[in-house]
């Protein structure tokens, strides 16, 4: 074999890499929309697209709204056996041709590439976040990481196009380090952008869960030799395909918690639905569990036990709100409830990112407020954690509040305002917890909905972007 | 879909796609390796890392190779799965971008 890195493990390391196992998996995906259309599918899944909405898809092929250049279409047969009994989940992984009636949106949504320092890499916030797979078991139809799925050019800093290419640990491992060695040479901060050391990093994607363990633990080991401290792992492989969930995967985990216990783990969920993960009788009705709370689909309940008993790891759950998907406040309210006593965190529910096609998928911003504001009421206060996100340029922003009443004395505010609230920034966040009062607008499903009104901007939110090249660091050689 | 292996790889067979495959989908023979196309998912972890850039996305593979996504998915159920890399061929260099190998693959 050719040589192609340079990072060793060490003997720790290796030893513990030598112990793990890939284990076969079934996940019997159905890639493209090819084998429908040829009606090449497992009989059972001959109807999932009828022959009018084939029809219409077909038409749209070499255009330039053809809905698979956009975003690949992919499905697992588990998630398929949801689909069959419900229409938010068929909402969210069977393509259609409103994604493309209206291409509007950005070719890079956030302007990532800035923040990216070496390939595979987003440094924006305090964590790094970085590209480990560009595929997942199945396709979201609102995906925000299109560019990356669809392997879109997408323009670098230095003017050249390119698709996103993933991390690779040798370069991520050097990153980390040189940064932290700056960072100490700085007594604490980085000189350029005052951050802390790098602590935390996000394995995402596509999604992580697609590798086999082995490599998986290649990640986990190189980041704890590293110093990393936490490692998140952003999948929604529990909706699709829970049997990833397995006793090869646990094993690994516990392997690598014995050889590392002081680097912890956290799972990013990425639940839309109740749909997806809680059985339905044939009235298509949630079915209450005889002993409290409602009966979960058993390979997912399986997989999430397995998860939450192992007390040194956390999960939580982050989903967007989408147009015939989740703008649902009972089904919110459920899905809220029954991931808590689950041991699975409310993190955030977000809003619709400004990505190509996005005007299929986003609510208006003051309507999924409402709705998750809805969703809440009647839950606990630990049950009601999760709060609205929408990412800016400049970092997350939480849409803190939606009033109806004019605020006498105040311009603009004739039909109420909006309050949204910067919560994470670039680099050491100097701006976090500012805020940004605008005049209502019902329609808007961006910021952009606000340009004309805004009344109090102290986040910058609707400012000219600044321009972070001076936040880059050299290139790692 | 799926990733197909094309001809470049044979006599070459330098073998730096085993080690990244996730779902370990390649087959091996006396001097070709083959993708499985039933266990592939389309990750693209070896198609960056074959130096002999031997291997497409189905989509994408050349007009003139379009008969090997029929032959990995034939090779794929003869051959034994491998798991962690061969070791390249001799003189793999000296076979890497010569034309018309298909003649040459063993089977």
């Amino acid at each position: 074999m050719t040589i192609t890195n340079t990072y060793e493990p060490s003997a720790k390391s290796q030893a513990f890499l030598d112990s793990v196992e890939n284990a076969k998996y079934d996940r019997q995906v159905v890639t493209g929309l090819k084998k429908f259309i040829q009606g090449k599918v497992p009989e059972d899944m001959k109807g999932f697209y009828s022959a009018a909405e084939i029809a219409e898809l077909v038409a749209l092929k070499d255009t330039d709204r053809d809905v698979e250049s956009r975003m690949p279409v992919k499905m697992t047969r588990h998630y398929f056996e949801l689909a069959k009994n419900s229409q938010p989940i068929q909402v969210l992984v069977k393509a259609s041709p409103k994604e493309t009636f209206d291409l509007d949106g950005a070719s890079d949504p956030g302007k990532q590439m800035d923040y990216s320092p070496i390939e595979g890499l987003i440094h924006k916030y305090e964590l790094g976040l970085i590209y480990v797979a560009s595929t997942c078991s199945a396709h979201c139809r609102f995906c925000y990481r299109e560019e990356l799925i669809a392997k879109k050019d997408v323009a670098r800093p230095d003017g050249t196009m390119a698709p996103k290419g993933l991390a690779q640990i040798p370069d991520l491992v050097s990153y980390i380090k040189q940064h932290n060695a700056e960072v100490a040479e700085g007594g604490g901060r980085h000189p350029i952008t005052g951050r802390e050391k790098l602590r935390e990093i996000l394995m995402s994607g596509g999604d992580p869960m697609v590798l086999g363990n082995k490599n998986i633990a290649a990640w986990f080991s190189a980041l704890a030799e590293t110093g990393i401290e936490s490692i998140r792992i952003g999948t929604k492989e529990l909706a699709f395909f829970p049997d990833r969930f397995d006793d090869s995967f646990f094993d690994m985990l516990d392997k690598f918690h014995a050889t590392y216990p002081e680097t912890k783990l956290r799972f990013m969920v990425h639940f839309n639905h109740p749909d997806e993960f809680l059985q339905k009788d044939a009235s298509g009705n949630y079915i209450d569990h005889p002993e409290g709370g409602l009966t979960w689909v058993p390979s997912t309940q399986k997989a999430i036990h397995a998860l939450g008993s192992r007390n040194w790891l956390n999960i939580d759950n982050q989903a967007p709100l989408i147009k015939g998907i989740n703008n649902d406040p009972d089904a919110l309210r459920i899905m809220q409830r029954e991931l808590k006593r689950n041991r699975v965190e409310n993190h955030y529910f977000f809003c619709g990112r400004d990505i190509v096609g996005h005007k299929a998928f986003n609510l208006p911003i003051e309507d999924a407020w409402n709705i998750l504001n809805e969703s809440q009421k009647g839950l606990s206060g630990v049950e009601a954690h999760a709060r609205l996100s929408i990412t800016h340029y400049k970092g997350k922003t939480e849409v803190v509040a939606v009033t109806n009443d004019p605020m006498p004395g105040v311009a603009g505010s004739e039909n109420g305002v909006v309050i949204m609230k910067l919560l994470r920034g670039a680099a050491d966040a100097p701006l976090r917890g500012k805020v940004a009062i605008m005049g209502r607008n019902p329609e808007a499903i961006w910021f952009s909905g606000y340009d004309d009104r805004v009344i109090y901007d102290e986040a910058g939110l609707f400012a000219p972007a600044v321009d972070h090249s001076a936040l880059k660091l050299a290139e790692v050689g | 879909m799926t990733y197909v292996v094309g001809e470049n790889c044979i006599n070459c067979k330098y073998g730096d796609c085993v080690e990244v495959c996730p779902v370990d989908c390649f087959y091996e023979g006396e001097n070709f390796i083959v993708i499985n196309p039933d266990e592939c998912i389309d990750c693209d972890l070896c198609r960056p890392v074959c130096p002999a850039k031997a291997i497409f996305s189905e989509d994408d593979l050349p007009d003139n190779q379009e008969d090997f996504i029929e032959i990995n998915e034939e090779l794929a159920q003869e051959w034994p799965n491998v798991t962690s890399s061969p070791t390249s061929l001799a003189d793999a260099a000296k076979w890497d971008g010569v034309a018309d190998k298909l003649k040459l693959l063993i089977r």
